[in-house]
């Protein structure tokens, strides 16, 4: 470690001073100073629309700060790319991988610093090497397979292999826990705590608190692109933590009265969905919602639960089984059908498949019930209604947009999603299907989306929820089922399940849960 | 939610379609320069060629097959889309339209309405072909629809070639189609196939603005999959917009030999290269039918100029060629114009 | 019935090849970098153009085919510029270049050699077959390479070395990283941007070549529009191919017997209408073969094109 003059404290690893990035009016790093020290795990967090990735990709070189300095123990460095800041020591584990999938895990490994003997790729030489920085951190990878084969626990440790093929000093981790099962999370935090030790330096960038708690040395909080708070973890609780991310003390519990379930209105059967090359991506899935109810969904990312929600949805053929809504028996139709069955649905993708961006928010909100009055009558539109609609939905579901006439594409995370929350909603149809409702979405909204949820439930809809975030369907579900490999592995309810359970059954360990 | 965006490069406020125009002619100007000839003779003569009020029925003529294969490319364009068998739809057309008066017996304005039918239908059917290959084997319409031209100019150039052939001609041409079966004129080279074609295109532009049909072929172009998830029945759409680009390819072929050629003649119908041109100027408009109708009676315009100003400076009209590449170039370059497609 | 495959016939098959060998190539590197090319076709007229000229002025091959690459090189900044700095769309700018390249060259035969339709004069240099007399009576191997021009020669040659270079050297990885994942390949320090419009010009200089065998391999002249399809061709073999040169490669070499095959019919009496056809519908036959493997879901929107 590197000392100064005699009494002063020793040279921070990384250091960011007064960072400021702008894009148009918007500011999202506004001032930003950030001291992280020499084999700390640090962890960085905020709202959606804080400010944390702008930070991390002008920190990985990816970006240019418009004012304000980053020295790197103790040195200023400037970055035209992102190879500039990997020289300097910087390496970067992203939300979404950065992985080829067509190519092996060596050759994602030594992209762009590949080995080679005459210059020929040294094949031989590059397997070596990635083995070996594999074996020395406990990584548990091969090198030749290929990364599309790869779970997506295993592709994280891909990622973090690159950073460390390039002997990464600091590393940064952004959202590293959002697609791993409790289990794989708390081995991710093992290989955290055995590169810290090794003297490498963490940048852990989330917004969980929990595992802030957990596994950090100190925390850096960033709300509206400014540091509002710098803390030691030990020395802090989580209601510091949200209470400076929000800026204003926030329920993390929902309100909710004991369910009355109705009638069955989603009744599948033994559904079957089969990949392109013939294997079972859902395995005779079985499930019932009543009115009145939340059912909620939780799994891994991958277990198929995509695909279990297309074929209820009516986005996919099943290969066997059924479907039936309200009654009415949907397993061929298209979605068409299924919305006139009674299907309201919000996908887990609202920026490609939930809204179109370059539609003005008229056009967004009329999709789905545009064939039928009041927004159009013999197949002709009525485009006034259209407008009277669209502006009734935007004032009560307080979606922040100038007119209805602009186009989507510029709304936040959380606008947006208002915007199809807002359209599944309005027309109080008796199947709600809502998919990682709150991704991506700031604390505010996630409150409004959980309200109206809970709403939905207690008019009388048969809500199936799907989520990620077991806190989420912990707070939300009136009963819970697990998928794992495409089987709907057990029904649990939510009164007494306990997220450790849950996360047995989430990797499939069916005894050991019970 | 990654904010690494590079935003493209754009000129400040200065209306786009003007600056392209006048880059193109700047551009096209040099060209008549460096060889040897006079710029402003040159456009002088295109503009008076075009627009000078004795020019003027021509000008609209050339528009009708021009504009109706904007229309032909622009309305798949708006979902999304690409038609590029225009040229092989349109022969279709021009084909059965020629045969239907010659072999069919009945009544002049009886048999110009069957054979516009039989023309839309044939070439409708033909254009479906493409979109059963994408719905149903996942080859991209792009290549399929170029592809399915290129027989279907063979197959008709064989017909009017062979068995179907006025041999008392030397060309291969069908028999001249009897007086009663041509289409109405109005006055100079104007028929009535200038009305039908307004007619088509202001159908058009109502369905696109008013139906329930045109909200959901704009929201397709502009992201499919959400389209799809709001219940628009994807691959039905397509064989329907495809079979009604190819049907108005196949009237803008029925309307040329029913109302200025009087018959089939092998690649009478494609010299003139309205496809290719319609195609542009749909792809300047990214499908929205009035701007692709109004480039498309610009192209017109440009190439009605473009021949006055080869008889009358010998500059090889082909330069209004260049220049119409060179606007759409720059309008592609500079400011994105194109199937604004989402999902990359 | 395959008694049609004669000596003259492998012969002229390959040599027809060449240009959309040449051509599918470049498009496979286009391809590769995530630059979907649809401009062979004008990109070809140009070299072939260019070539013409180069040799009508310096009285040789050579220097004919120098002017082609140079040409097409230059005309390949629009594609290159157009798609990676201005974040152009491929398929308009395509269309755009391949009217350019139509009409620019139409008008330049007008106004430099005064003639339209067809360029053909003595001074005009044309591609030397290079004879190999030791193999010129082995079957098959004889007829494929006793009497070739020196570019068919190198079209075969770029289309092992890009294979090697592309799978098995460092360029090669990163080249297929920047066409996978191009934001991937940016976090990893590799400028996507500039790859990409080297490797577009490269692949234009060796459409350069393409156009220079059509032009002066077999008679030495221009016609306009002398392409005539080939570059749609060799587009249709790039898709088949999957970006992988072997498998475009292999594709051409079917076209070149769907097409010799059309010439035989022609010499059983069938107008040349007809046979024209034949290497179009081989083509959509082997597209609807290889694509029905992929069994598609409902959603059709998902499809192959840029």
């Amino acid at each position: 470690m590197m000392a100064g003059p005699v009494g002063a404290p020793p040279v921070a690893e990384l250091e960011a001073r007064g960072i400021v990035k702008r894009y148009g009016p918007l500011v999202a790093n506004d001032r930003i100073d950030l001291v992280v020290a020499r084999g700390e795990v640090h962890a960085v967090m905020g709202e959606n629309g804080a400010g944390k990735s702008t930070l991390m990709s002008i920190l990985y070189g990816l970006q240019q700060p418009d004012a304000g300095e980053i020295l790197v123990r103790g040195r200023k460095v400037e970055y035209r790319s992102a190879l500039d800041a990997i020289a300097e020591g910087m390496g970067m584990v992203h939300q979404a991988f950065k992985l080829f999938n067509s190519l092996t895990v060596w050759e994602n490994v030594v992209y762009g610093m590949e080995p080679s003997r005459h210059g020929f790729i040294d094949r031989r030489a590059a397997i070596a090497r990635v083995g070996e920085i594999a074996a020395r951190y406990r990584l548990a990878v091969d090198p030749a397979a290929v990364v599309g084969s790869l779970s997506v626990g295993v592709r994280q440790r891909v990622e973090i292999l690159k950073a460390l093929y390039r002997d990464a000093r600091i590393l940064i981790l952004d959202e590293p826990t959002a697609v791993l099962t409790p289990q794989e999370r708390d081995g991710l935090f093992d290989v955290i705590r055995h590169l810290a030790a090794d003297g490498r330096t963490i940048l852990f960038v989330t917004h969980k608190l929990h595992e802030v708690m957990t596994i950090t040395d100190r925390v850096t909080v960033l709300r509206d692109g400014r540091v509002v708070e710098r803390m030691v973890t030990a020395d802090t609780s989580p209601r510091e933590i949200i209470r400076a991310m929000t800026g204003r003390a926030v329920n993390l519990k929902v309100e909710k009265a004991v369910s009355a379930p109705g009638a069955p209105v989603l009744v599948a059967e033994k559904l079957t969905v089969l990949s392109d090359d013939g294997r079972p991506l859902v395995d005779r899935a079985s499930l019932t919602v009543c009115g009145g109810e939340i059912v909620g969904i939780a799994g891994v990312a991958g277990n198929g639960q995509t695909e279990l929600i297309e074929a209820l949805a009516g986005l996919r053929q099943p290969y066997r089984g059924s479907v039936s809504i309200a009654g009415r028996n949907v397993t061929a139709a298209g979605v068409d059908e299924h919305r006139v069955a009674g299907l309201a649905y919000i996908p887990e993708d609202r920026a490609v498949t939930g809204t179109a961006r370059a539609a003005s928010a008229a056009d967004n909100l009329a999709m789905g019930f545009h064939r039928y009055p009041p927004l159009a009558r013999r197949g002709l539109l009525d485009g006034r209604a259209l407008a009277t609609e669209a502006r009734a939905m935007i004032a009560r579901f307080g979606i922040k947009i100038g007119s209805e006439k602009l186009a989507v594409g510029t709304l936040s995370g959380g606008n947006l999603q208002k915007v199809v929350v807002a359209r599944e909603l309005t027309h109080r149809a008796p199947l709600l299907i809502a998919e990682q409702p709150t991704r991506g979405v700031d604390v505010g909204a996630i409150e409004f989306i959980h309200s109206e949820l809970v709403a939905e439930r207690d008019r009388g809809a048969a809500v199936l929820l799907v989520s990620a975030e077991l806190s989420e369907i912990l707070a939300l579900a009136d009963r819970i089922l697990v998928m794992y490999e495409g089987r709907v592995l057990a029904e649990v309810d939510a009164a007494t399940a306990t997220e450790e359970a849950l996360g047995l059954l989430m990797a499939g360990r069916v005894q050991e849960a019970a | 939610m990654s904010d690494i965006a590079r935003p493209a490069r754009r000129l400040p406020r200065i209306p786009p379609v003007p600056l392209a125009i006048l880059v193109g002619v700047v551009l096209g100007g040099l060209l008549v320069l460096v060889s040897g000839g006079n710029p402003v003779e040159a456009y002088a003569a295109i503009v008076t060629g075009a627009l000078a009020f004795d020019n003027l029925p021509n000008t609209l003529n050339w528009a009708v097959p021009l504009v109706g294969m904007t229309l032909v490319a622009a309305t798949p364009l708006r979902g999304g889309m690409i038609n590029l068998g225009g040229d092989g739809q349109m022969v279709i057309g021009g084909l059965v339209a020629a045969l239907v008066p010659l072999y069919l017996p009945g009544p002049g304005p009886l048999l110009i309405i069957v054979a516009i039918l039989a023309a839309m239908l044939a070439s409708g059917l033909y254009a479906t072909i493409a979109a059963w290959g994408e719905t149903r084997h996942g080859i991209p319409m792009l290549i399929s629809s170029l592809l399915l031209s290129y027989p279907a100019i063979g197959i008709c150039s064989y017909i009017v070639g062979f068995p179907l052939r006025d041999t008392t001609t030397g060309l291969a041409q069908t028999p001249m189609i009897p007086e009663a079966a041509r289409l109405p004129v109005l006055s100079g080279p104007l028929n009535a196939g200038l009305l039908v074609m307004m007619v088509v295109a202001i159908l058009v532009v109502l369905y696109d603005r008013f139906t329930v049909g045109g909200y959901e072929l704009r929201m397709r172009g502009l992201n499919a999959r959400f389209a799809g998830y709001g219940g628009v029945p994807l691959a039905r759409q397509m064989t329907g917009v495809m079979f009604a680009s190819g049907a108005i390819a196949g009237l803008v072929g029925a309307l040329i030999v029913l109302g200025s050629q009087f018959r089939f003649q092998d690649g009478a119908l494609l010299s003139p290269g309205y496809t290719w041109s319609g195609l542009m100027a749909a792809l300047l408009a990214g499908g929205e039918p009035l701007g692709a109708i109004l480039a498309g009676a610009f192209f017109a315009a440009l190439q009605t100029g473009g021949f006055a100003m080869q008889r009358e400076t010998s500059i090889p009209r082909v330069l209004t060629m260049v220049l119409q590449s060179i606007i759409i170039l720059f309008l592609a370059i500079r400011h994105g114009v194109g199937r604004r497609r989402e999902t990359r | 019935m395959l008694d049609f495959i004669t000596p003259f016939l492998v012969n002229s098959a390959v040599q027809a090849i060449t240009p959309i060998l040449l051509a599918a190539l470049a498009g496979t590197l286009c391809g590769r970098v995530g630059v979907f090319n649809m401009a062979l076709e004008g990109q070809m007229l140009v070299g072939a153009f260019a070539a013409v000229v180069g040799s009508y002025a310096t009285g040789s091959a050579l220097g004919g085919i120098v002017a082609a690459m140079l040409a097409t090189v230059a005309f390949s900044l629009i594609l290159a510029y157009g798609v990676t700095v201005f974040r152009g769309d491929a398929v308009v700018i395509c269309v755009g270049m391949n009217l350019l390249a139509s009409g620019l060259t139409a008008y330049l035969l007008r106004q430099m050699f005064g003639v339209s339709g067809t360029f053909s004069d003595p001074a005009i240099v044309g591609l030397e077959k290079i004879r190999i007399a030791a193999i010129n009576g082995w079957p098959v191997i004889g007829w494929i390479f006793s009497r070739q021009t020196a570019l068919t020669w190198v079209a075969w040659i770029l289309v092992a070395v890009v294979t090697v270079v592309m799978f098995r050297t460092p360029l090669g990885l990163r080249l297929r990283g920047v066409g996978e994942d191009p934001e991937a390949a940016e976090t990893m320090g590799v400028d996507v941007t500039r790859y990409r419009i080297v490797t577009v010009l490269v692949a234009g200089a060796i459409v350069g070549l393409a156009g220079a065998q059509l032009s002066l391999g077999t008679v030495s002249i221009f016609s306009e529009d002398m392409s005539a399809g080939r570059g749609w061709i060799a587009v249709v073999a790039v898709m088949l191919g999957r970006n992988h040169p072997l498998y475009a490669a292999l594709a051409c070499v079917l076209f070149g017997f769907a097409d010799a095959f059309s010439v035989r019919l022609q010499g059983q009496g069938l107008p040349n209408q007809v046979t024209d056809v034949v290497p179009y519908v081989v083509t959509l036959v082997a597209l609807v073969l290889t694509h029905t493997k992929r069994r598609r879901r409902q959603d059709p929107t998902i499809t192959a094109s840029p």
